[in-house]
């Protein structure tokens, strides 16, 4: 009888494996209903409940009114005691809990239990229960939380820290009272409890410095018995080290885990010591050793472990690292792949210009046998090289181009073709021999983007190479083989060559022709377009709309053109209207990494995904000028497009009782700045908050927009609004004195919040420092994508030059970065970017002041005795401005 | 076993399944009346105010009572209408001793009962338990079925039972009205 079961069970998950294919988010939906049939069929609900789940992985979305029914249908499922049935459910509820409506109806049933006998639901149902829990139903299940923390059943215990961890997110006052519950399970006997315990404790006292430091003292010492938890003090330790590196304590309490009984803490004590960028000599050698010894392991985690730290380190230190290099060689023929990997890519690191083939040879035979993360480390290690040895370009470049012929997903792909176009900007000598690879790809490549990116590369560098007839041949075989967004992107390549090199035009102009013929929409215009362009014969016509066209911003475009259609005007449509792309000041985001990887997962080394500079730009633009357009006195003002924002400077000291903060935004003729004003006196309310301010000669005071209210710690906002009355482009740069942040102060009840009774309140002021308005919040920094076209177009008569010694610079790369800051321009031909040992360079930058003059810039730069001397040559179309240029460096 | 569980046993209804709906105001006491039905080892110590609803089942005359228990605060009540479907009985607590909300409770009846999936089945039986009847100020179960304008019902049968859900007196009578009305509709 059993038998027979078993072979029915067998059945339905066939079947059940058939369902999962082919399921559809209405027929799941539709079967949901099926729950509130009575009784409950619990192996029905199972399944169904299962695809559910299934398809909410799989990324499909529900709109709320489908989530709460959906989350309604599955509470009726609490009639049913099934186990299985009964965790399925909690993750029903845990998923819908973010979409879903009126959630907190499963409350008390979660409640029930979590307090209830069963033990393989009590932590589930726990954790479903914090999911639903928000600030409104928080105190009825605090008591309950309270004791979980502290239950007997280390899963239940463990689950509730955890749970508690991330209600901190939202209720962290509420989560600050469980802090005794919380010491309580640090004593735990169970060491992944003590380790939650230990994370819940340090979260809570995370904000405060003082109370940390002293929670590692007190840990540090009592030793605990979970490695886990020991783990994390250590990261903590390290993490505080890097902030005060005063303290020694912190090191050596790192310093004496390296010889504690658990390989896991020895092996994370020595990593963060090697991984420290400290100055204090500390003690590298043990550390190193530790992980020297882990070379020879027997086990592969630990082998692991030891190569992945060693090849980071290798990064800022070579020279310790290649104390290893026999233990490394050895695990070039590991048979693990990560691990041999790993080694070679170390190697690579400290490896010396003449074993640079041997590896490269050694890595290739078993390129094919690691998996493609792996491989993109091996890609990374090969940019890294190439810097190191430009000389070697050629070796690693066939390397490459062999690695882009074999199999591998895009990601892989397109880590080598960043790194071939990597090695080509840096390395002239490496160009041609780069876009030849190229062009061999594209010859059979599946990856769209990639392609479209090559396409691009070639009609910008093709044209400059010495033989560029050599390109036409593969750009015009994507236009006969391939479909119509590579045909689109092979146009615009061709029509540059033709722009560029007159002996191409004719065979372009008859390549383009025959293109007017092609079924695509998008390819047959930009065929149109370019050849009549082209075939005007007029460099400037080129220039404008074949080598450095269009730099408005998209988005700004199609928002006129759709307010365009809506209310027609006599006029045709001017494109000067349209606010132009800026190309992202470098602010320091890249400094603010962390030199330790203290809380951090560290996977991220191998793969960093970032959103595209530019669209943050673009939207950080947008959602200014929408808030700004809702206030009447700056429609009033008739403020126009908004031109440029800039970063918020500080207005007040740290922890003063008042925090401002300043954002620039700059328009045609006026500018609006915007005080992001915090209260930071729990027992005062602030109303009518504005700031005054003396204004200089220029500008026009127009109005402010007040801050009604300022309640304690939640930010407010107050605006002023000044005109540019000059056009004198030299008083528009200036300082706005006599700052003063002017409101009705309140006392109020701490605890409420709410003003006392007969509190009318009095007015009262608080001095801000002074604003600057500087020459880059006018200039728009915009990339020209064919610099020197553009700076031949504009002539030498609209340029003005002049050097300068710049003394406080010792090298190069200082003098460019902080000219580039200073100008606010963008660089272009990545020519930010210096090869190392190079004694002189030439900077090209270009930009847009104020929204309609052009400025282009050339810095000659050269490192003397005394420092850095510029020769700086500024093209515009408005000669005052290459004046004032010079005369404010000057 | 008793001649009346022998009846059922007869009529098929034995082990059968029964859900019903429980609701009132907030601390009408209906937490406290179902926690009476369960088995001495499933009883709670302690009662709190629901939050969203419970599923209770209990065994009572040869039949598995399976009771949402809905909260009675006004911020819940319109999560009622989400279990109406599929019962078979509903069960309404009235605080006996709280005349000021007994318009409330009214009101929240008549509107249950408006509502579709409760008019479409005039059959469906109401049980109301007129709770908390030892306290000194309670009013008598005619002065509630007065108040809540019971008489007015026509087709649905109903029944009205003062309680005590503390000491459990009136429950059992109420819910044996129940469960012959439930038989009764079976035939
Ligand atoms: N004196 C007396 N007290 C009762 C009686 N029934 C319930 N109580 C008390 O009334 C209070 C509320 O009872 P609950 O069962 O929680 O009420 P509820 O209707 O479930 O309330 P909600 O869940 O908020 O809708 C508790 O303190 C009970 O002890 C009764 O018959 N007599
Ligand atoms: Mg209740």
């Amino acid at each position: 009888m059993y038998h027979k079961r078993d072979k029915k069970d067998d059945e339905d998950l066939a079947i059940a494996g058939n369902i999962f294919a082919k399921i559809t988010k209405t027929s799941a939906l539709q079967d949901a209903r099926s729950f509130n049939e009575t009784p409950v069929n619990a192996r029905k609900c199972t399944l169904i409940l299962t695809k559910i789940l299934y398809l909410m992985n799989q990324g499909e979305t529900f709109t709320t009114q489908e989530a709460t029914d959906l989350f309604f249908n599955i509470t009726k499922l609490f009639q049913s005691k099934d186990t299985t049935l009964r965790r399925l459910v909690y993750i029903g509820i845990k998923e819908l809990s973010k979409i879903a409506e009126n959630v907190y109806v499963v409350t008390s049933s979660l409640t029930t239990d979590m307090n209830a006998k069963d033990d393989l639901c009590r932590p589930q149902a726990l954790r479903a229960l914090c999911h639903i829990t928000d600030g409104t139903t928080f105190q009825g299940i605090e008591r309950y939380m309270k004791q979980a923390i502290v239950d007997k059943n280390p899963a239940v215990a463990s689950a509730a820290l955890v749970s508690a961890h991330h209600m901190a997110k939202n209720i962290p006052e509420g989560v600050k009272r469980w802090v005794n519950e919380a010491q309580e399970s640090v004593n735990s006997d169970n060491v992944m409890v003590q380790y939650h315990a230990l994370g819940l404790l340090y979260h809570i006292k995370k904000t405060d410095r003082l109370a940390v430091s002293k929670f590692l003292a007190k840990y540090a010492q009592t030793g605990l018995k979970s490695p886990y938890a020991i783990l994390m003090l250590l990261r903590i330790a390290a993490h505080l080290y890097s902030q005060d590196k005063q303290n020694g304590p912190y090191l050596s309490f790192i310093d004496k885990c390296l010889d504690h009984k658990s390989d896991l803490v020895c092996y994370e004590a020595a990593s963060l010591l090697l991984k420290i960028n400290c100055s204090t000599p500390i003690n590298t050698a043990a550390a190193f050793a530790v992980c020297q010894s882990g070379l020879s392991s027997s086990r592969p985690v630990v082998r692991f472990a030891a190569i992945r730290t060693l090849n980071q380190v290798a990064m800022l230190r070579p020279t310790l690292v290649e104390y290893c290099n026999v233990e490394l060689e050895h695990l070039i023929t590991d048979s693990n792949r990560s691990i041999a990997t790993l080694a070679i890519t170390t190697l690579l690191k400290t490896g010396q210009e003449a074993s640079v083939e041997r590896l490269i040879k050694q890595i290739s035979s078993f390129m094919n046998e690691i998996s493609d993360e792996f491989k993109i480390v091996v890609v990374t290690a090969t940019r890294k090289l190439c810097q190191k040895f430009p000389r070697k370009h050629a070796v690693m470049m066939n390397f490459l181009e062999t690695m882009l012929r074999d199999d591998g997903g895009s990601e892989f792909k397109k880590a080598i073709v960043d790194t071939i176009l990597h090695i080509i900007e840096d390395n002239p000598d490496a160009k041609e021999a780069g876009l030849a690879h190229l062009c061999e790809f594209i010859e059979d490549c599946e990856h769209t983007n990639l392609m479209i990116r090559i396409l691009h590369l070639l009609g910008k560098e093709g044209p400059k190479t010495s033989r560029p007839a050599r390109y036409i041949r593969y750009i015009y075989n994507r236009l006969i083989l391939e479909s119509a967004p590579f045909q689109a992107a092979a146009v615009s390549s061709l029509a540059k060559f033709g722009a560029h090199c007159e002996d191409l035009l004719p065979n372009v102009i008859v390549l383009l022709r025959r293109s007017l013929l092609e079924m695509d929409d998008e390819v047959r215009d930009r065929a149109t377009f370019y050849l009549n362009v082209l075939l005007t014969k007029q460099k400037s016509l080129y220039n404008q709309f074949i080598l450095n066209p269009l730099q408005v911003s998209i988005v700004d475009l199609e928002k006129s053109l759709q307010q365009y259609i809506l209310d027609p005007k006599d006029t045709p449509f001017d494109l000067k209207t349209v606010p132009l792309a800026t190309h992202p000041q470098n602010n320091d985001e890249s400094a603010k990494k962390p030199t330790v990887n203290g809380m951090k997962p560290s996977s991220e080394t191998v793969r960093v995904t970032k959103t595209a500079p530019n669209e943050v730009a673009e939207t950080r633009r947008a959602i200014y000028e929408e808030q700004l357009a809702y206030f009447p006195e700056f429609e009033e003002a008739k403020l126009g497009p908004l031109i440029k924002s800039s970063q918020p400077v500080e207005l007040t000291e740290s922890e003063t009782e008042y925090v401002v903060k300043c954002i620039k935004h700059v328009f045609k003729r006026h500018v609006v700045f915007q005080f992001d004003c915090i209260n930071t006196c729990n027992d005062q309310i602030l109303e009518n908050v504005r700031v005054s301010m003396q204004v200089p000669e220029g500008y026009r005071k127009v109005c402010t927009v007040e801050c009604p209210v300022l309640l304690y710690d939640a930010p407010g906002t107050t605006y002023s609004c000044v005109e540019i009355v000059s056009d004198n482009v030299s008083l528009y740069v200036g300082t706005f004195e006599n700052l003063l942040l002017k409101y009705i102060v309140k006392d109020c009840d701490p605890n409420t919040g709410k003003v006392l009774d007969d509190e009318v309140g009095y007015d009262d002021e608080y001095a801000l420092e002074d604003i600057e308005i500087v020459w880059s919040d006018f200039v728009q920094a915009i990339i020209k994508p064919d610099f020197v076209s553009a700076w031949e177009e504009l002539g030498p008569n609209t340029e003005v030059a002049e050097t300068f010694a710049l003394q406080s610079f010792k090298t190069i790369d200082e003098a460019i970065k902080n000219i580039i800051y200073f100008m606010g321009l963008a660089p272009c031909e990545r020519s930010d970017v210096v090869p190392e040992g190079k004694m002189s360079h030439s900077l090209y930058l270009s930009g847009v002041f104020h929204e309609e003059d052009e400025i282009l810039a050339v810095a000659k730069l050269a490192v003397t005795n005394e420092g850095v001397t510029m020769k700086l040559s500024i093209r515009s179309n408005n000669l005052d401005i290459s004046n004032f240029i010079v005369s404010i460096i000057a | 076993m008793s001649l009346f569980s022998r009846l059922l046993s007869y009529l098929g209804l034995k082990k059968k399944e029964v859900n019903i709906l429980v609701v009132g105001l907030d601390n009408s006491g209906k937490t406290t009346i179902l926690n009476n039905f369960k088995k001495d080892e499933d009883k709670s110590q302690e009662i709190v105010a629901t939050i969203g609803f419970n599923v209770e089942s209990f065994h009572v005359n040869n039949l598995t009572f399976s009771a949402f228990d809905m909260s009675g605060q006004g911020r819940y009540r319109n999560l009622w209408e989400h279990y109406f479907k599929g019962i078979h009985a509903i069960v309404f607590v009235i605080d006996s001793s709280d005349s000021l909300r007994l318009v409330v409770a009214k009101d929240e009846l008549d509107l249950m009962l408006k509502h579709d999936e409760i008019a479409s089945k005039p059959n469906l039986p109401l049980l109301i338990f007129a709770n908390k009847m030892d306290l000194r100020d309670a009013l008598s179960s005619v002065r509630i079925s007065q108040a809540l304008g019971l008489e007015s019902l026509q087709e649905r049968p109903w029944h009205i039972q003062a309680s005590n859900a503390i000491t459990g007196q009136g429950l059992q009578e109420g819910i044996q009205w129940l469960t012959e009305q439930l038989i009764n509709q079976k035939k």
